[in-house]
């Protein structure tokens, strides 16, 4: 009863800060419509190459032209001094020019723009490769035989969309943020407010507002879950492929996790200023490296090795496998035992930290 | 009603860089206002905060309504009324709100309309706590201490940093918890408050009680009940010569001089007469009753004004 009454008037209270409470639902569905919408393809912009016109194009050229074209690479034919302009402003990744082999043939060189060497160094293996198809047509030989790709998630179960690789990044994002600013930040700020000792006189068992608040950030979390899941099957066409019981059981231990770092850290800030020092500069690094927007497989391995370690990083996979791949949650047990384990340790500082004053 | 309401032996409480309490005994008497009068530093809100089992304390014994906290916390609890220093509350509760969920904390709570009458708060009660003055925001802390019907309410500097009237309306509402038949400790460092308001007063200084008593038997066992003033325009110039040309003792404060004396009437004739002789140029003489602020000063050494 004491306890209804607790979660009644923090939603109450809460209910009353609109500008908190509308960023708090509508912020992950921001980013997920943000990005969703920029990387709908999955693939990232198309690639395209700057092509130097030649003053008097062969046939060798046009077979190449043909073939880049054939593999889906733009070709953007400028006269020199332009593309010589434009590779100086720095907006051009790749550029191909014909020039005069050693031999006293006509050979072709490109340059990759070593500050765009993501888009510059898949451009360049493919145009390698219409290099190749167009010697060979010229040459009246078979075509070489490509080898064909499909792009799928490790599950099988669909095509991945980054929209949907986003939303359980996001999911799992959310319960890092709820935990460490919602509250770690609020008891920060009680306790330096001196809202605790007002507590600490009455008869109230302190456990039943702790519990209370605990109770209310979890309906909020479980708001968010489901707006933003809606959101993505409405806009996205994104549907959990899992059971919702396997995805239930994650969040708990993910929200559980989470709420003990927040609880833990506001043992160590004396105030909010403090606490939120401490706070950004675990959740900056947990966000960027635990592959909530992007993978880390280009990362130096012992990297990899230690994010992996981290609690955020092996949740958002087993979410990931769970939620886009229909995957159960046998594979996933040294993961959730590492997320288990940080949210243990956690529990335990908060109980040797935690303050009342 | 046998126990006292507050019994205090030998409490003691060293904090890493400074000892607030060295060695507190009291005790209040049921239905009695108690105050803790003293500067700042003076170690009455660790005391206090002792008292109401916010702080431990190093050494000593505590009773409350014959209680102690280390059996009947939780009954001491429900029967003690508290308002910090700084109450704290929700920016946006209101103040019905805020009686409501704390009477929920308690066995047994006063109605929430009967606590805003009490405090004059019933236009305010549907406001955020946030848009209240200081004065109303300290009486919804009153009334907040209030939600339980204590038979024991502990109020620490109720009226620090609010405006006179809304400081004489305060004072109103510690008369009527008075007239219910509570018990009050109150701290202040304020001399007319503990005058206006007080039955029995213990003037605290580093961390000790320097006097107990009623404010008029404090003042009374001064033997110095009067003080004489001389005021001047503008910076008020060195006495030690003058006093010693009186042959008594002259305190130099900004811009008057005051002689503790026994017999005003005695003393005046030769003060004047001194003063002429040495040409003092002082504007106005004020003969007046001495002071808890004398009190203090006697005791002490210092003024509490200066603090």
């Amino acid at each position: 009863m004491m306890l209804w009454r607790q979660l009644v008037m923090e939603w109450r209270l809460y209910s009353r800060d609109r500008v908190a409470m509308f960023w708090t639902f509508a912020f992950p569905v921001v980013l997920l419509m943000g990005f969703g919408t920029i990387f709908r393809d999955g693939g990232g912009p198309k690639l395209s190459v700057v092509r130097v016109q030649a003053l008097a194009p062969t046939p060798q050229d046009a077979a190449l032209d043909k073939a880049l074209t054939d593999l889906q690479v733009k070709v953007q034919s400028l006269p020199k001094a332009e593309a010589e302009a434009r590779w100086a402003r720095g907006e051009t990744a790749t550029q191909l020019e014909a020039r005069t082999t050693e031999g006293g043939g006509t050979g072709y060189r490109l340059r990759l723009n070593s500050y765009l060497m993501a888009q510059a160094g898949a451009t360049a293996g493919l145009v390698n490769q219409a290099w190749l198809m167009a010697q060979a047509r010229l040459n009246g030989a078979p075509e070489p035989q490509r080898i064909p790709i499909s792009v799928e998630s490790p599950g099988g179960k669909r095509s991945a969309n980054y929209a949907a690789f986003l939303l359980p990044g996001l999911l799992g994002l959310n319960l890092v943020s709820m935990g460490l600013f919602s509250v770690g930040m609020v008891n920060v700020s009680y306790r330096e407010k001196g809202k605790f000792r007002r507590l600490a006189v009455t008869p109230l068992p302190k456990w039943i507002f702790l519990l209370g608040q605990v109770l209310h950030r979890l309906t909020v979390t479980v708001i968010q879950a489901a707006i933003l899941l809606l959101v993505g099957r409405l806009l996205f066409g994104i549907q959990n492929q899992g059971s919702y019981l396997n995805l239930a059981l994650l969040m708990v231990l993910g929200t559980g996790c989470f709420m003990a770092f927040g609880f833990a850290l506001s043992g160590f800030a004396e105030t909010s200023e403090g606490y939120a020092a401490i706070s950004n500069l675990l959740f900056f690094p947990l966000m960027m490296l635990s592959g909530v927007y992007f993978t880390l497989d280009a990362a130096p391995v012992w990297l990899q090795h230690a994010v992996a370690l981290m609690p955020l990083a092996p949740f958002i996979r087993a979410l990931r496998a769970v939620f886009n791949d229909g995957a159960g949650l046998a594979g996933h047990g040294l993961g959730m035992t590492i997320v288990a384990a940080w949210g243990l340790a956690a529990f335990l500082l908060a109980v040797r930290r935690f303050r009342w004053a | 009603m046998s126990a006292p309401a507050l019994r205090i032996r030998g409490l003691r409480k060293a904090f890493p860089k400074v000892i607030a309490v060295a060695g507190v005994d009291l005790e209040v008497a049921r239905g009695e206002v108690f105050g803790l009068l003293g500067p700042n530093g003076a170690g009455k809100t660790t005391t206090l905060e002792i008292i109401e089992g916010l702080t431990t304390a190093d050494a000593g014994e505590i009773e409350i309504l014959g209680l102690t906290w280390e059996r009947q916390g939780q009954e001491i609890r429900s029967r003690i009324g508290v308002q910090l220093q700084s109450t704290s509350l929700f920016n946006k509760i209101t103040p019905r709100e805020a009686l409501d969920l704390y009477g929920s904390y308690y066995p047994k709570c006063r109605s929430t309309a009967e606590l805003l009458a009490l405090v004059q708060l019933e236009d305010k009660a549907d406001a955020y706590h946030i848009t209240l003055s200081g004065g109303q925001q300290q009486r919804l802390a009153l009334a907040l201490a209030l939600v339980n019907d204590p038979e024991l309410v502990f109020l620490d500097e109720p009226t620090t940093g609010l405006d006179p009237q809304a400081r004489r309306s305060l004072w109103d509402v510690v008369r009527r918890m008075k007239g219910e038949g509570r018990t009050v400790v109150l701290t202040t460092h304020y001399m007319d408050e503990a005058e206006a308001l007080c039955d029995r007063l213990a003037i605290m200084d580093h961390g000790q009680v320097i006097a107990t008593g009623t404010p008029a038997s404090l003042i009374a066992d001064l033997a110095l009940p009067s003080v004489v003033e001389l005021t001047f325009d503008g910076a008020a110039p060195d006495s030690a010569a003058f006093a010693a040309r009186l042959g008594q003792a002259v305190e130099g404060r900004v811009d008057l001089w005051e002689i503790p004396t026994p017999d005003p009437k005695a003393l005046l004739p030769r003060l004047l007469e001194a003063a002429d002789a040495a040409a003092i140029p002082f504007q106005q003489v004020h003969i007046r009753r001495a002071t808890l602020e004398d009190v203090f000063l006697h005791r002490t050494g210092r003024s509490l004004r200066d603090l």
